[in-house]
């Protein structure tokens, strides 16, 4: 961006990330993926809310799930830390929100942006990785019992009006 | 007598009741018994003695007091001057010998003030009352005050002269004998007690003469009186409410002084140049001060602009003064002189007021700079006064929020009396503490407006010498006062880094003492500075560029001479760094020149292998204002011409971008350019922008040929449209229209020059043939058509069906058509601008802004307005340009649509 009315950030480090953000900020904006949208917390934009739509023909299909994502100051080169905020009873998920999936971890790579981590994470929903389960008992009712799994999805599942009501 | 009346004399004595008149003649006064002693005893020789004296004294009073008593009837009382010998044996037993007041009895002299006004009261009284007891008429005042003092001063002499002559030589016999025993110097307190007696007699005649006088009535009216005769004096014209003075006729000064200073002393005699008078003078003098600085020798001076405060001084010392002198003098007042520190306050009153009257008017005098210099001058003088800067500040301050920061003053003309304000407050305090306090609000008020920095851009660009732009200021778009503040030599400012510190600087002075800490000395005389400074720099900056970018592309200089002086003079004050922009834009339109030419180079060699190009791609500079070809143009008519401005769309202001197809000729010219460009340029790419094109073009018709220039692509794409397109018949004879445009676009570029030609006896198009072949927006296509309509080539044959009009008859039909399109064209033209409105952008990129609004309140909840425009100012790139008026705009068409819902209290959430 040659012509910077980027954000006024006041730290130079953080200056470069938060324009980053901002110019994600748009591709989201100009392209919106349906059923995924994202926006910042406050105007130093290290931290976002996201709200991803369960996929269709999931025990997921018509639930909001809520995250959080925080950018650090070396992203896009450390991935973002992304936390479920809705309750969300999934194999690679556990209770506080965690999330196991490797493009979060070692297999984080620049090129990936938010866009692309919320995608990935909506398709998790679908399908999810059992073999390196954080929730042992999800990843084994998924292989078994989907009716017992989806009850347990539902009774878990709480609305963002519910959670705002909760305080959180 | 009343009862309560009666009562009341009983405990204290009130003279009148107690006076006694002159016992008649015929009833001698035999005394009687004194209290406990038995009656008629002659024997007693105490209380004898004291019946006797009694009974002589009584005797000696009958008779002195008859021949004292004044007549009823004042004109023709004799003057008594011989005193018979019993009336003097009585005057001198009760005023020198043993008959003197003793022990509270009344005295002779008390008995004749009584007597005096008790005469005053029953005869003269009355008469005097008719003068005053109605409301005194000014224009007889003179009179009135004559009359009375007349009727006073006879009746004082009248009451005088007995006392002169036969009671005071007893009082002063009686002196010399007290004096006999005493040890003061005799003559002294001789004198002491006959001017005793003396004031003591008058001193209770003035009493009686003022208290019968209506007090207020005669202050007013001698108050009256005193300012006529100073007016005349003076030669001032009163005015009061339209009541014309009694004498119109130019009197003599001087005989009006005479009979004036005449009148006072006599006023003074008679006992009425008291305090109440004194400060009826003072009341007068002090009106004689208004009038005078209201009066047409203070008017201001605006043909040769010389202040009237020396007149004014010299006037109080050598007019005012003396007046008010002989005044005092009149009264006999002590010191009947003025003292030099009273004389100074006067003048520094005279000045206040001269002060007080500019400083109301003030708002004229900046309007009106420079005639009014004088004036200014004068408020100079004034602002040394204690006090009058405050008052300054505070009147102009209201002056300027009543009559110019109010929504019915275009922004141009606050500009103007701005700068006037500044030129003339330099003037009136070169130090700029008042410019400074009475700036802030209207520079608030500015900043508030939002074509202010559009209109101080603007003017700064106009070149007062072209007409053109000179229309466009009678438009009031543009600042007059600035555009020649602009032309006036620019004195750079680089000393002013750091003046605070420079050690070396020996004329260093320390700032007035009632500036305010951002106050800085430098600079206010520089007017652009101060406009400049009216944002942030950063604003002014975003402004500039968007006006510039405009400039640039209709500009027609093409060595492009003001901007870069502009843009070299806004770099000193706001710094260099910021400008980039700008200096890319800049150096954008320069480089285009350039390129144009080394394309054209190329063209014309490679002209001999494909002899099917466009012939004569003549070198034309952007310069249509002069059509007369330059030598390379070897055929000037037969092909059309292609300049391209190149600018680089990152550093522009977003253009207008309406997508359309240019004539046939015009597209392969571009595409050539384009190759060429890109071999020149390394493969950067072209984006033309149709819509920002300059174009001259040169009609032919059955009958005539008609030249236009300064049009627009798109006005020439449609009558280019109206030639036979390939594959149509040609119905007409073969008669050419040539078309030569000129047009610019952007992203990269800016485009051209054609040429076309059609054969057509008259074609017809309608509306949606043109939509189709141009693939042009309906709106645009109607403004182009009704141009053309104005200018008299197409006509409307039928509704949305128009034709050419080859041959011009004298059918009045079509000139009058012509005459409505051309109004409605000049409209529609005024509408469009290059760059893009604040509309216009606002919806182009609602969509965008949609669901920016729908993502924060999606991820974070519902949001209050404020929030939700703070919010996306600061994420979206470009930032929201918009109020919240838009914003909410904005969310009720998105409540409309469903996606959104107001929670009340301008919070907004997602309609779930």
């Amino acid at each position: 961006m040659a012509l910077s009315t980027g954000p006024r950030t006041n730290a130079a480090g953080s200056a470069t990330v938060a324009q980053r953000l901002q110019k994600e900020l748009m591709d989201i904006m100009m392209k919106p993926t349906p059923g995924i949208t994202a926006f910042p917390d406050d105007e130093n934009m290290s931290r976002w809310t996201a709200t991803i739509d369960g996929p269709a023909s999931t025990p997921y299909d018509s639930l909001v799930f809520k995250l959080s994502m925080e950018f650090g100051s070396t992203y896009p080169y450390a991935p973002p830390k992304v936390l479920f905020k809705t309750p969300i009873y999934h194999p690679n998920v556990d209770f506080s929100g965690r999330i196991c999936l490797d493009i979060l971890k070692d297999k984080w790579s620049a090129v990936y942006n938010i866009g692309t981590v919320l995608l990935s994470l909506q398709s998790l929903l679908g399908e999810p990785n059992n073999s390196s389960p954080l929730n042992g008992q999800a990843a084994e009712l998924w292989d078994k019992d989907m009716d017992e799994f989806k009850r347990l999805v539902l009774a878990r599942h709480k609305t963002p009006e519910e959670l705002d009501g909760a305080g959180l | 007598m009343d009862h309560a009346t009666l009562v009341f004399a009983s405990v204290f004595p009130v003279p009148s009741l107690s006076h006694t008149t002159p016992t008649p003649v015929a009833t001698p006064d035999l005394g009687f018994t004194g209290p406990g002693s038995s009656f008629g005893s002659p024997y007693v020789a105490n209380a004898g003695g004291t019946q006797h004296r009694a009974a002589r004294r009584n005797l000696a009073w009958s008779t002195a007091t008859r021949f004292l008593s004044l007549p009823k009837n004042t004109a023709d009382a004799p003057r008594r001057t011989h005193r018979s010998s019993d009336v003097e044996e009585a005057l001198s037993y009760l005023l020198v010998g043993e008959g003197a007041s003793q022990d509270g009895e009344e005295g002779l002299a008390d008995w004749y003030a009584n007597e005096a006004r008790l005469h005053f009261a029953n005869h003269v009284k009355q008469a005097l009352l008719e003068l005053w007891n109605h409301e005194i008429d000014l224009r007889n005042a003179w009179e009135v005050l004559e009359e009375t003092q007349r009727v006073l001063e006879q009746v004082q002499n009248l009451y005088h002269q007995p006392f002169h002559d036969h009671i005071l030589p007893f009082i002063e016999q009686a002196a010399a004998n007290v004096t006999i025993r005493a040890s003061r110097s005799s003559d002294e307190l001789e004198v002491e007690m006959v001017e005793a007696a003396k004031r003591k007699l008058q001193r209770d005649m003035h009493a009686a003469f003022a208290h019968t006088l209506p007090s207020g009535r005669l202050s007013k009216t001698l108050s009256y009186m005193v300012y006529d005769a100073a007016c005349k004096r003076f030669r001032l014209h009163i005015r009061q409410d339209g009541l014309v003075s009694g004498n119109t006729e130019p009197e003599d000064a001087k005989e009006v002084t005479r009979r004036m200073t005449i009148l006072l002393m006599g006023l003074e005699r008679v006992g009425l140049g008291k305090d109440s008078a004194q400060r009826a003078l003072a009341h007068a003098m002090n009106k004689v001060l208004d009038t005078y600085v209201a009066s047409h020798y203070l008017k201001v001076d605006w043909y040769s602009r010389q202040p009237v405060t020396a007149h004014l001084r010299q006037w109080v010392e050598s007019g005012f003064i003396p007046l008010s002198e002989l005044f005092l003098t009149c009264l006999k007042c002590e010191p009947a002189s003025i003292a030099l520190l009273q004389r100074k306050q006067w003048q520094e009153m005279a000045l206040t007021r001269l002060g007080r009257s500019r400083a109301e008017d003030l708002f004229d005098f900046v309007t009106n700079w420079d005639q009014s210099l004088g004036a200014i001058l004068d408020l100079k003088e004034y602002l040394r006064l204690d006090g009058a800067k405050e008052h300054l500040k505070g009147s102009f301050s209201r002056q300027v929020s009543r009559r110019l920061l109010h929504p019915g003053a275009t922004t141009a003309y606050i500009l103007n009396v701005y700068i006037c304000i500044i030129r003339a407050f330099h003037r009136l305090e070169p130090k700029g503490v008042i410019l400074q306090s009475v700036a802030r609000p209207i520079r608030k008020y500015l900043k508030e407006r939002e074509d202010t920095a559009r209109i101080i851009i603007s003017s700064l660009l106009v070149d007062l010498k072209d007409e053109n732009s000179v229309k466009l200021a009678s438009v009031g778009e543009v600042s007059f006062e600035i555009a020649s503040e602009m032309a006036k030599p620019f004195y750079s400012h680089a000393e002013d880094a750091d003046e605070e510190a420079s050690w070396n600087d020996m004329s260093w002075q320390p700032p007035p003492y009632d500036a305010p800490p951002e106050y800085k000395k430098s600079k206010m005389e520089d007017v652009i500075y101060f406009l400049l400074t009216l944002w942030d720099r950063d604003d002014f900056i975003n402004e500039l560029k968007n006006i510039l970018g405009d400039h640039l592309l209709k500009c027609q200089d093409p060595e492009f001479q003001k901007e870069i002086r502009l843009l070299e003079l806004i770099k000193i004050r706001l710094g260099e760094d910021k400008l980039q922009a700008c200096e890319v834009m800049l150096r954008d339109v320069l480089e285009s020149r350039r390129i144009n030419e080394s394309i054209r180079t190329a063209s014309d060699k490679s002209q001999e292998q494909p002899p099917q190009t466009p012939e004569s791609l003549g070198p034309r500079t952007p310069r249509p204002r002069r059509p007369a070809p330059s030598a390379p143009r070897v055929k000037p008519a037969s092909g059309p011409a292609l300049n391209a401005q190149i600018l680089s769309s990152f550093f522009w202001p977003i253009l207008r971008d309406e997508t359309f197809r240019v004539p046939a000729q015009i597209e392969t010219l571009q595409q050539e350019y384009e190759s060429r460009f890109e071999s020149i340029k390394g493969m950067r790419k072209l984006r033309w922008m149709n819509a920002l094109g300059d174009s001259c073009i040169t009609l032919e018709f059955d009958d005539r040929t008609e030249e236009f220039e300064h049009l627009t692509s798109w006005q020439v794409s449609v009558v280019c449209a109206f030639q036979p397109q390939p594959g149509e018949e040609w119905v007409g004879k073969g008669k050419d229209k040539a078309v030569h445009a000129f047009d610019p676009q952007r992203d990269e570029d800016r485009a051209g020059d054609d040429m076309c030609k059609s054969q057509s006896e008259s074609i017809t198009r309608n509306m949606e043939q043109l939509e189709e072949m141009l693939e042009m927006d309906e709106s645009l296509v109607h403004q182009a058509l009704a141009f053309w309509v104005g200018k008299s080539v197409l006509r409307e044959v039928s509704p949305n069906t128009y034709a050419v009009i080859e041959r011009l008859d004298s059918s009045t039909k079509d000139s009058d058509a012509a005459a409505a399109a051309q109004e409605l064209a000049e409209v529609q033209a005024a509408q469009t601008t290059t760059v893009k409105s604040q509309a216009d952008l606002l919806n182009e990129r609602k969509d965008v802004y949609m669901t920016f609004i729908t993502g924060m309140l999606t991820n974070q909840g519902n949001l209050p307005l404020k929030k939700i425009s703070f919010m996306m100012g600061m994420m979206i790139q470009g930032g929201f340009p918009f109020g919240d008026a838009e914003l909410e705009g904005l969310l009720t068409e998105m409540e409309s649509n469903g996606k959104v819902v107001p929670l009340g209290g301008n919070i907004w959430g997602i309609r779930k």
